[in-house]
């Protein structure tokens, strides 16, 4: 299953992570919430791995973790085979919801990194330009973010993470909020960008789609406590930009499998915890097209 | 064509309070309703604000009333946010610790502090810029503990991410994101630093708007009570305006621009935006009050102190009329 | 973390501030003649309670403090809810009128209204309540214009009536902020009180600051100054109080100055 070797480029090492929660009035029930519970994945460079799992199972809960956000209760987190301490320019995240600097324009968001890097004006200039250019937003540069739409944040928020040049790139659920045509479009640019920079991408996503049509592997997690269910191998051709992989019965295939796992799982974690969906939601939620 | 007639009769329907009200004032003393005398009618009062004007006068008291504000507001705001920060960002435990002292502090009355500050700093300007500083200080402090505490945190996690240093996150992150509320905190010091300032010439000083009024008071001079007043009304107003107006310029890129918005203002994106440029110009602007004004007061004061040497003595404490009962 | 030790933090904090007070002017750091230690404060209210002047004259401020802020509320607050509510023409026609009156400078007024009713009970509550009135007028039409739409839609759905709709939907709604602006009135009002004190009049805690600063007694003008801030913070915490009874639905601990935000959008 797991085609990583030693040279992996992350390495994430038996993660636990427990919240403390406060049960007001309600002297019964748990001190504790298991949010991950011993998580182990590896990732190789330039891979591209997406993550599914039901709402609430710890998608970003792991992506803030890899990014060095948050701290695991227990576990490590290897970069080229170093333990991280903290949040570094190496990785870049795409945090759920834009998280734009509404006060910037468009150029002084995507720049936002490189002036924390002290990279020179005239360089940061450059740079913000091809990324701008790169998603598709010439000519928006002096823009604020209120007059842009939801996609076009949404590229801005990629440009922002990608301009610092990270060697890996963190996104979390970074088209969820963008219809599907837009979407699919922007599927189609986040693979073109990936293919032209080698970066390594970890993807969390609702949609299976989504994740079968952009990932090497999917990553199933699971909830309650939340942990990796399964890890599949898309062996679908590629380049898969810019073509009708979506209608193929192979496609079809994959996703149908990967919605199996989410679903049989789903049933299972239908304990009295009750903190993930309801199975309608999650069946609705995972057969997305 | 329709919007345009529609925004028309808006207007129209907005000011009608105002032109009915001024329509009475000018009509009740002509027709004898109130007596002339204690009450002339609106248009003696716009002729004798131009007197006013003419006699070089008005400038000069308006130029006291401005520089006392502005130092006392600068002040405030050079105090207010730098603790503000430390405050709510930087110690918000020992914040919470000082909660009850800075509660009991903000409502120590500016008027009893009056005395105080004029036996810590005598009569002079720096008493008034002391009660001035005193009463804006609050908000200013209060807005930015609350501005930098609701930061939205998606904004500081992503800056996070990026290893941002602490210093940097504060100047580049948490202030910019706080400013709009920082900035309803300085408007609210600026409009109740108007009305104390205002008073406080009242109570104790040589020129200034409140000391003009308050002189004409003394002399019985009733149209320039009024003239004064008025022209206090029409210049609170349009600061208000003009701070409103402001706000909404510089915080043009906020979604949901609901701490400016009143309930009239339309929202519009405006196509000329502040740049460094205009920060620069503001910036000189207010350097260059700050600093002929106080030139321009300290020689007001002066003249004042040569002409009449018990000006302040005279009616600091003094009741307003003879009459000292109740 | 939890509820107690911050409670012992602040209540250290508030000791540590008095103990400051009284050691930082006997070393001399501050000249005792300007700020005198607590303990001589604290004699010159007993004095002053002993006399039996400090009761006359907190009492009569207070009155005049309170008379004052509720003539604001009994007009104000009507006022806001009519033009709020019913009146949305009237409301607009109005505004600016209004917005012009807050800012009519009530110190200044007073000198005209001297002149039609003299100087004494009626000037001293007529220049509080003018200032008081407009923050409760403006923060109820912003409370009642700001109510949710859609659970407007929803309650109306249920087929409420106007008169129900109002009282159980649009004032709940509208009570925060129309008690911020009660909360922003009281201080005002105390303010403002201390002013048409020391304008004319032979009592008052305000006249007795006046005239302890033309005696150069220093003690006594903090001792009243003592006092006023006590009136005004407990004004405060009551109708803090008041609020939480009244309003249950919105228990944000953290809640003071980021209301004061929204009902500060117009008026001073
Ligand atoms: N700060 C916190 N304190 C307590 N519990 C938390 C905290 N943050 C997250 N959790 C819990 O951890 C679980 C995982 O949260 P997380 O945000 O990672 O879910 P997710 O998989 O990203 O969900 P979604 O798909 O809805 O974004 C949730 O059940 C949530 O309630
Ligand atoms: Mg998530």
């Amino acid at each position: 299953m797991s085609t990583a070797t030693d040279t992996s480029k992350i390495e994430i090492k038996g993660i636990n992570r427990i919240f403390p929660t406060r049960n007001r009035g309600k002297g019964d029930g748990p001190r504790e919430f298991v949010a991950l519970k011993d998580v182990n994945l590896k990732v190789s460079k330039g891979e591209f791995v997406a993550i599914v799992g039901p709402s609430g199972c710890g998608k970003s809960t792991l992506l803030d973790i890899l990014a060095g956000l948050a701290k695991p209760t227990s576990g490590d987190i290897l970069i080229d085979g170093k333990k991280i301490t903290g949040p570094a320019l190496d990785r870049g995240i795409v945090l759920q919801g834009y998280a734009l600097f509404p006060w910037r324009t468009v150029r002084q968001n995507v720049e936002f990194g490189l002036e924390i890097k002290k990279t020179p004006k005239a360089e940061r200039k450059e740079i913000s330009n091809r990324f701008i250019s790169l998603v598709g937003l010439d000519g928006f540069a002096d823009h604020f973010p209120h007059e842009l739409s939801g996609g076009m944040k949404q590229r801005v928020a990629i440009a922002r993470a990608l301009a610092y040049d990270p060697e890996v790139l963190l996104m979390d659920e970074p088209f969820a909020a963008v219809d599907a045509q837009t979407r699919e479009t922007m599927q189609d640019e986040l693979l073109r960008i990936w293919e032209e920079t080698g970066k390594t991408i970890v993807f969390v996503t609702h949609s299976i789609e989504e994740a079968v049509f952009l990932a090497d592997r999917v990553v199933v997690l699971g909830t309650n406590p939340g942990s990796v269910k399964d890890v599949l191998d898309i062996d679908l051709p590629r380049p898969r930009h810019n073509s009708d992989i979506r209608s193929s019965a192979e496609f079809g295939w994959v996703r149908h499998k990967v919605w199996e796992l989410l679903q049989n799982r789903e049933v299972k974690a239908e304990g009295p915890h009750g903190y993930g969906p309801s199975v309608a939601e999650a069946i609705s939620s995972s057969a997305e097209l | 064509m329709n919007t345009k007639r529609a925004g028309l009769q808006h207007f129209l329907l907005r000011w009608s309070g105002v032109a009915a009200f001024l329509l009475l004032w000018e009509m009740g003393p002509r027709l004898g309703w109130v007596d002339g005398y204690f009450l002339p009618p609106f248009s003696t009062i716009v002729v004798e604000i131009f007197n006013l004007f003419a006699d070089a006068y008005l400038s000069v008291h308006i130029l006291v009333s401005v520089w006392r504000a502005l130092v006392g507001l600068l002040i405030a705001v050079l105090i207010g946010i730098p603790f503000g920060i430390l405050l709510g960002r930087v110690y918000p435990r020992t914040a919470e610790a000082l909660s009850p002292i800075l509660r009991i502090l903000s409502q120590v009355n500016p008027f009893s502090l009056l005395p105080v500050f004029v036996l810590f700093f005598g009569i002079g300007e720096t008493a008034k810029l002391a009660v001035v500083a005193w009463v804006s200080v609050w908000p200013v402090l209060f807005y930015t503990m609350t501005g930098t505490r609701t930061v939205d945190p998606v904004q500081e996690k992503s800056a996070a991410s990026m290893g941002i240093s602490p210093g940097e996150l504060i100047m580049k992150v948490i202030l910019p994101a706080a400013l709009p509320t920082i900035f309803v905190g300085i408007r609210i010091g600026a409009t109740i630093t108007f009305y104390i300032l205002i008073a406080a010439e009242m109570l104790g000083a040589s020129a200034g708007l409140g000391f003009l009024v308050h002189n004409a008071a003394m002399n019985y001079q009733i149209p320039r009570i009024y003239a004064g007043a008025t022209f206090i009304v029409i210049f609170g107003y349009l600061l208000n305006r003009a701070l409103i107006f402001i706000g909404n310029l510089l915080f043009a890129w906020q979604e949901n621009s609901s701490t400016t918005v009143t309930a009239n203002a339309t929202v519009t994106t405006p196509s000329w935006r502040p740049g460094r440029l205009s920060a620069v110009a503001a910036g000189i602007a207010l350097l260059a009050i700050v600093l002929f004004g106080g030139i321009e007061v300290d020689k007001v004061n002066k003249e004042a102190a040569s002409t009449d040497p018990g000006a302040h003595s005279r009616h600091f404490g003094t009741p307003v009329d003879s009459g000292s009962g109740n | 973390m939890n509820p107690l030790p911050t409670a012992w933090h602040k209540i250290a904090a508030v000791l540590l501030f008095l103990i400051l007070w009284e050691v930082v002017p006997r070393t001399g750091l501050v000249d005792p003649l300007f700020i005198p230690p607590l303990s001589g404060v604290l004699d010159a209210l007993i004095e002053l309670y002993r006399s039996g002047d400090l009761l006359m004259h907190a009492r009569l401020s207070l009155a005049r403090a309170y008379v004052g802020l509720a003539a604001a509320v009994v007009i104000g607050l009507p006022l806001g809810l009519l033009l709020g509510g019913w009146f949305p023409r009237i409301q607009t026609a109005t505004e600016p009128l209004m917005e012009l009156f807050a800012q009519a400078n009530p110190v200044i007024l007073a000198h005209i209204i001297i002149f039609f009713l003299g100087i004494g009970e009626v000037a001293k509550t007529f220049i509080i309540g003018w200032l008081c009135i407009w923050p409760i007028t403006f923060s109820t039409i912003t409370g009642i214009r700001t109510v949710d739409s859609s659970l407007l839609k929803a309650a109306r759905s249920l087929g409420l009536g106007r008169g129900q709709l109002f009282v159980r939907v649009i004032l709940p709604s509208a009570a925060p902020s129309i008690f911020t602006g009660l909360r922003l009135a009281a201080g005002y009002a105390f303010i403002m009180l201390v002013a048409s004190e020391m304008m004319g009049g032979s009592n008052g805690l305000g006249w007795l600051i006046v005239q302890s600063q033309e005696n150069y007694n220093i003690t006594r003008i903090f001792a009243g100054a003592a006092v006023l801030t006590a009136m005004a913070v407990v004004t405060d915490a009551l109708l803090k109080l008041l609020e939480r009874r009244l309003v249950v639905w919105d228990v944000d601990v953290n809640e003071d100055y980021l209301k004061l935000k929204t009902a500060s959008g117009e008026g001073p």
